[in-house]
């Protein structure tokens, strides 16, 4: 128990710090709220003084009206003018405090190594970078507001305290418990309104499930049991909204009841006073308004430190991803590689006694061991999870090797930059990730400065040059989830022509047809031959005619190369060899799938 | 808080559209009418309140305070007290009857549109997003939450406020209220224009904070690619671009509040000036009281936040009428496969026939089959084979009425069931017949033995294990550590493919029907549990009557009869050996099948 307590203690320590940090770097732009949300107190602090001043000097008094009345139009004048400043004030540090540090998540994570993405989920990293940075934001927005309303409550109160200290006393003693009340409400609500989401979403799970799973439900008649589970969901969301409304209901009229009291007092106390000449109808009216005004600010207060701790809260998570380093960075004194000259072809890949575990687990790659020479095209073949695309992922160093050494052209990787490393090695992948951008930037990818002769040339060799021009805006359709859908051998050849764009010494063709209709498979074949032409060439594959694009076959068991020959060759002699691409075949003999295209 | 929720101009409806969807809306909660009234009673009395202070204390000034007259004080102060005390106990009862109401309306409304979308026939699933409908579910009734428990409220009381708090001026003082009145006007146009570009600023927002998590999105999922081809650099200006574009949004929908509320700030004050200058001279003049001009200044408050409110309020109205626009659409979409009132029973056991079957997929041109016309005994196994796209899937689930044939030219084809017309059966008795097992082995959130009995619910814990049992699956869930009570997680991620589909075949031998409709999987299984299925799906069409869409050549082979559908027809229908011996298309298709086996 000690120890989870002094734990939390530190990370709300940690979680203070953090905001500090934040808000120190933006400290102008905030100053410069605050003091226009104080100069907008001085003008909203003096309307009811000058209010005052008006019926105790212009209507009882022989004043001048006019010049009072005057003085009240110029105090709204510079109260709506700063309010409008703060606000502008407070909303543009905010925003730009999130916008800032969204950048700062997005390329810190585009710089993590690939190990951390593979352990992190999509959904909890968007939600730092969003949900996260909203909490943020909500607190920030509030600094300058809070502050001048502490400013004016400050004022306020003085005021009241020396023109009729009794009476303030009265007035202004129900006013500390808004803000009590306001602090414990904004506690209670929060947990309920957390929950009420949940159970939201727990609904949401149902008819998600309901309407993807319809198949089941109408095959089974099974209607009635989600109906049931539905009605259940609908009932715990009536039950936890009512939780809410309940503690709204206890908190929200009775923030409302507290300043009447204090209202009730002025009358009270202050008309008696009024008559017995030791204070003015103005008084009356002046103590009136202050109260009113201070309703507001009292309920901010509160509302406020809870902003503040959720955003404290919030900040630490985020903190947890921009304080994690990158397993995977460049070396201090970067070597680079030798240019090629025409004696000596580059290209050079070896694996020195290489192994490999993700965390956690038994070695995946176990002192394997292979030379590549320049410009040969070696087919990797092995079973599910006998470590063919770690072996990739080594080379470009999505991991580093955790014994041995992998060498391109006699240097070892890590002693390369990651930019010249992954410009040196291409990688064609069993998935073809498209970005919401044109085929022409899809296919620039690596070089966005490519000229769209280079992009269509590399088209052409990836045979992609027909269809592209048959899509609605030809190079320029957008792709991507939001845009146009392609094939999955349309999107494999747009894959191929960007690894052509890039021109690397190594090709990595990681399973990429297997994506591919088994009858268009010999288009992309014809496709990968002409990249791979006079480059070194690995290829991850199992059905034979794509291994046949290799010279030299290493069957890869257990970590392990534990063979090395032709496809021929190791068909004939290599037992293992066979059971591994019978399997691969037994898994693809199907291929129909389900109709209803309509 | 409430000011973000915008909406699109397809979906703004128009004035007549809106009292229609807010009538319907006053019928649907029938049953919550008189928490509605009294809820609405409890917000009467609460305006009331609010206007009841500045009175209070305009009385107590010109009769208690300007007069000395210390006891005619006092008993105002009581009164203020009792109308405070009753304010504080009808704005309780304000909360709870309000949200009792809302949420009451919602639940009905909840439970209603879902019956509502499963009562819907296939084809409208097929039709309808998956993501649409969900939204209606979700997002659209949320958004009449948010409605119920912050805006309705506020929107009647708002209401309430203006129009009471204008009249208690006027008879106050008529002078002083066309002061005050001159402010509102000003403040009523600058309300109507902030919302409208407000709108728009805002849809502006939306759009774009969906680009930027889009964007977010693709480069967290994407991150291999941009690391392989190293373009962490390029992709991060990217996002920059993006993000810079919402928050510039952000600052020009900041920019229109912020003149907004400057003006707002202003106007409440100057109108407070102009009631002092103008009320003060009053006096002079002895037309009104000092009390009435404290009243005047007290009360201008109760003028000025209405308006702002019903301005703000007016998006958070207009969205929900337009959620509850759409979920009225779902409520109202007569089911294509409807029920009979007087079922017909059907009985044990019998041949299914299918005479002379047009179907046709809404919004397709070309039917999906044509006066297809074939009869399957009782007791025979029949293999569908054909094309991609042929039409063999429409045919089997037709036979288990996932939909009804297609009316074409006032003639509409029939499937029966022993001699029953499958229209004139109640659904309940229907699938206790005919069972259609889906290829995918889908499983819902719930552990192991719920998955199974969603197919019976009122099955017993036995009867679930004997199910299990029949097909010989039993032992491979027993071993779990938790054995049936497994929570299989979301989409059944916690067992293997081949687990799934053994459950989707226990769902089948629970319920024990006559006929079996099979959509064989084409996914693939280790080859231990591909035996395991293959045993649990023998076992289980042993003795019934079963059509299986057929992908594979061993299921083909031990099929009675074959029937071959291409382009919407049954082109061939017979045995193995006779379709063979044709020589036409199943001939070649079992060819291609027959060279495309491993060799071994």
């Amino acid at each position: 128990m000690t120890v989870t307590s002094e734990t939390q203690q530190d990370d709300t320590r940690q979680g203070w710090r953090l905001l500090r940090l934040a808000l120190g770097q933006q400290r102008g732009g905030l100053a410069i709220g605050v003091v226009v949300g104080l100069f907008w107190a001085v003008g909203k602090v003096s309307v009811p003084q000058l209010t005052k001043m008006g019926i105790d000097r212009g209507i009882e008094g022989s004043g001048n009206l006019f010049f009072w009345a005057g003085l009240v139009v110029a105090a709204g004048v510079i109260a709506g003018l700063f309010t409008a400043m703060r606000r502008w004030y407070a909303f543009r540090e905010s925003r730009w405090i999130e916008t800032r540090l969204r950048e700062q998540i997005f390329s810190h994570l585009l710089k993590l190594h690939v190990g951390y993405h593979d352990k992190m989920q999509t959904g909890q990293l968007m939600s730092r970078a969003s949900s996260d940075l909203q909490q943020l934001q909500a607190f920030v927005v509030m600094i300058p507001i809070t502050l001048s309303n502490l400013a004016m409550l400050i004022a306020v109160v003085a005021l009241l305290i020396v023109s009729q200290p009794m009476l303030a006393m009265f007035a202004l003693a129900p006013l500390p418990i808004v803000n009590v009340m306001a602090s414990r409400f904004s506690r209670q609500i929060h947990p309920a309104v957390l929950a009420v989401q949940q159970e939201q979403a727990q609904l949401a799970t149902v008819v998600e499930e309901s309407v993807s799973g319809v198949r089941v439900i109408k095959g089974f008649g099974a209607e009635q049991v989600q109906a049931r589970k539905l009605k259940t969901e609908a009932d715990d969301i009536w039950n936890v909204s009512l939780v809410a409304a309940k503690i709204r209901s206890k908190f929200l009229p009775a923030l409302d009841l507290l300043p009447s009291i204090g209202l009730i007092a002025v009358l009270g106390i202050g008309g008696h006073r009024v008559i017995n000449g030791q204070m003015t109808v103005g008084d009356l009216v002046k103590f009136n308004a202050y109260i009113t005004m201070l309703i507001w600010p009292l309920r901010n207060l509160a509302m406020t430190v809870a902003l503040a701790q959720r955003a404290s809260v919030a900040l630490i998570r985020v903190d947890e991803v921009l304080s994690t380093p990158s397993l995977v960075i460049d070396p201090l004194s970067p070597t680079s590689l030798p240019t090629p000259t025409d004696d000596r072809p580059v290209g050079e890949v070896i694996f020195d006694d290489t192994v490999f575990a993700y965390e956690g687990a038994s070695p995946i790659i176990n002192h394997f061991s292979v030379t590549i020479q320049p410009g040969q095209a070696i087919a990797l073949v092995g079973a599910t999870g006998s470590g063919k695309s770690t072996v990739v992922r080594l080379l470009t160093r999505f991991h580093d090797v955790q014994q041995g050494s992998i060498r391109l052209d006699g240097i070892d990787v890590r002693q390369l930059t990651l930019n010249d490393l992954r410009t040196a090695v291409g990688i064609v992948f069993e998935e073809t990730f498209l970005f919401h951008d044109s085929v022409a930037d899809n296919i620039a990818f690596s070089r966005p400065d490519a000229t769209a002769e280079v992009i269509e040339r590399a088209a052409r060799l990836a045979g992609a040059h027909d269809f592209i021009m048959e899509l609605p805006d030809g190079y320029q359709t957008i792709l991507g989830e939001r845009g146009y859908s392609l094939s999955g051998g349309q999107r494999q050849r747009i894959a191929i022509a960007r690894a052509i764009v890039s021109d690397p010494r190594v090709l990595v063709l990681d399973d990429a047809t297997s994506a591919v209709d088994p009858s268009k498979e010999h288009e992309i074949r014809e496709a990968m031959a002409t990249v791979m032409k006079g480059r070194t060439t690995i290829v991850i594959a199992h059905r034979p005619g794509t291994i046949a694009l290799a010279d030299t076959v290493i069957l890869l068991d257990e970590g392990r190369a534990v063979a090395v020959g032709t496809h021929e060759g190791l068909l004939a002699s290599n037992e293992r060899y066979r059971q591994v691409l019978a399997a691969w075949e037994v898994r693809e003999s199907d291929g129909d799938d389900d109709e209803v295209t309509h | 808080m409430w000011g973000l929720s915008a909406v699109s101009e397809e979906d703004r409806l128009d004035r007549v559209q809106t009292l229609k969807v807010l009538r319907r809306a006053y019928s649907m909660a029938r049953s919550q009418r008189r928490l509605i009234l009294s809820s609405l009673a409890f917000v009467l009395v609460g305006t009331l309140v609010t206007l009841a202070g500045p009175t209070l204390v305009r009385f107590a000034i010109d009769n208690g305070i300007k007069v000395k007259d210390g006891s005619a004080l006092n008993r105002v102060v009581v009164l203020y007290v009792i109308v405070t005390v009753i304010g504080y106990i009808s704005g309780r009862l304000q909360y709870i009857t309000i949200n009792r109401a809302g949420e009451g309306f919602l639940r009905e409304l909840r439970i209603n549109v879902f019956d509502k979308l499963q009562k819907q026939s296939m084809s409208y699933f097929d039709r309808e997003k998956a993501g649409v409908l969900v939204s209606r579910m979700t997002a659209d009734i949320e958004s009449m939450a948010e409605l119920i428990q912050f805006g309705l409220l506020q929107f009647v009381s708002a209401f309430l406020l203006l129009c009471l708090a204008t009249i208690l001026l006027f008879v106050m003082s008529w002078q002083l209220s066309l002061v005050a009145l001159l402010v509102l006007p000003v403040l009523i146009i600058a309300s109507i224009r902030f919302q409208r570009t407000s709108n728009h600023a805002y849809l502006d927002v939306r759009e774009k904070v969906g680009n930027n998590l889009s964007t977010l999105q693709e480069g967290i999922t994407g991150v291999r690619v941009i690391q392989a081809y190293g373009q962490e650099t390029n992709r991060s200006e990217r996002f920059r671009q993006s993000n810079r574009a919402l928050f510039d949004s952000h600052m020009y929908s900041v920019k229109i509040s912020t003149w907004y509320f400057g003006l707002v700030e202003f106007a409440g004050i100057a109108a407070t000036g102009a009631i002092i200058g103008f009320g003060g001279w009053l006096v002079h003049r002895g037309s009104v009281s000092i009390g009435t001009v404290t009243a005047f200044v007290l009360l201008l408050a109760n003028l000025f936040d209405p308006v702002q409110q019903l301005s703000q309020l007016y998006n958070t109205v207009q969205s929900s009428t337009a959620a509850l626009h759409k979920l009225i659409g779902i409520i109202d979409a007569v089911p294509d496969v409807a029920e009979v009132d007087e079922p017909t029973q059907l009985p044990e056991r019998g041949a299914i026939v299918v005479d002379n079957v047009t179907f046709g997929y809404a919004g397709s041109e070309r039917p999906a089959l044509s006066d297809v016309s074939i009869s399957v005994a009782d007791g025979e196994r029949l293999a569908l084979v054909g094309p991609t796209g042929a039409g063999k899937s429409t045919l089997a689930k037709l036979m288990a009425r996932l939909y009804d044939p297609s009316t074409v030219n006032g003639i509409a084809g029939s499937v029966s069931f022993g001699g029953v017309d499958l229209r004139l059966a109640s659904m309940a008795d229907l699938r206790r017949r005919i069972i259609v097992v889906p290829q995918e082995g889908f499983c819902f959130g719930g552990t192991i033995r719920e998955n199974i009995r969603i197919a019976r619910p009122e099955a017993t814990d036995a009867e679930v294990e004997q199910a299990l049992q029949s097909i010989g699956a039993l032992h491979r869930f027993t071993d779990f550590a938790e054995g049936l009570e497994t929570e299989v997680r979301e989409r059944g991620s916690r067992l293997s493919a081949g687990e799934r589909q053994l459950i989707a075949l226990a769902r089948a031998a629970l319920v024990d029907p006559a006929v079996l409709v099979l959509d064989e999987a084409t996914s693939n299984l280790d080859p231990g549990t591909e035996a395991v299925v293959e045993h649990a799906l023998e076992t289980l069409m042993t003795g019934r009557t079963v059509i299986v869409v057929a992908h594979r050549l061993t299921t083909v082979r031990r099929a009675d009869r074959i029937g071959v559908i291409d382009h919407g027809s049954l082109v061939e229908l017979g045995s193995h050996d006779e379709l063979v011996a044709l020589g036409g298309r199943y001939a070649a298709l079992a060819d291609a099948w027959q060279r495309s086996q491993p060799s071994h």
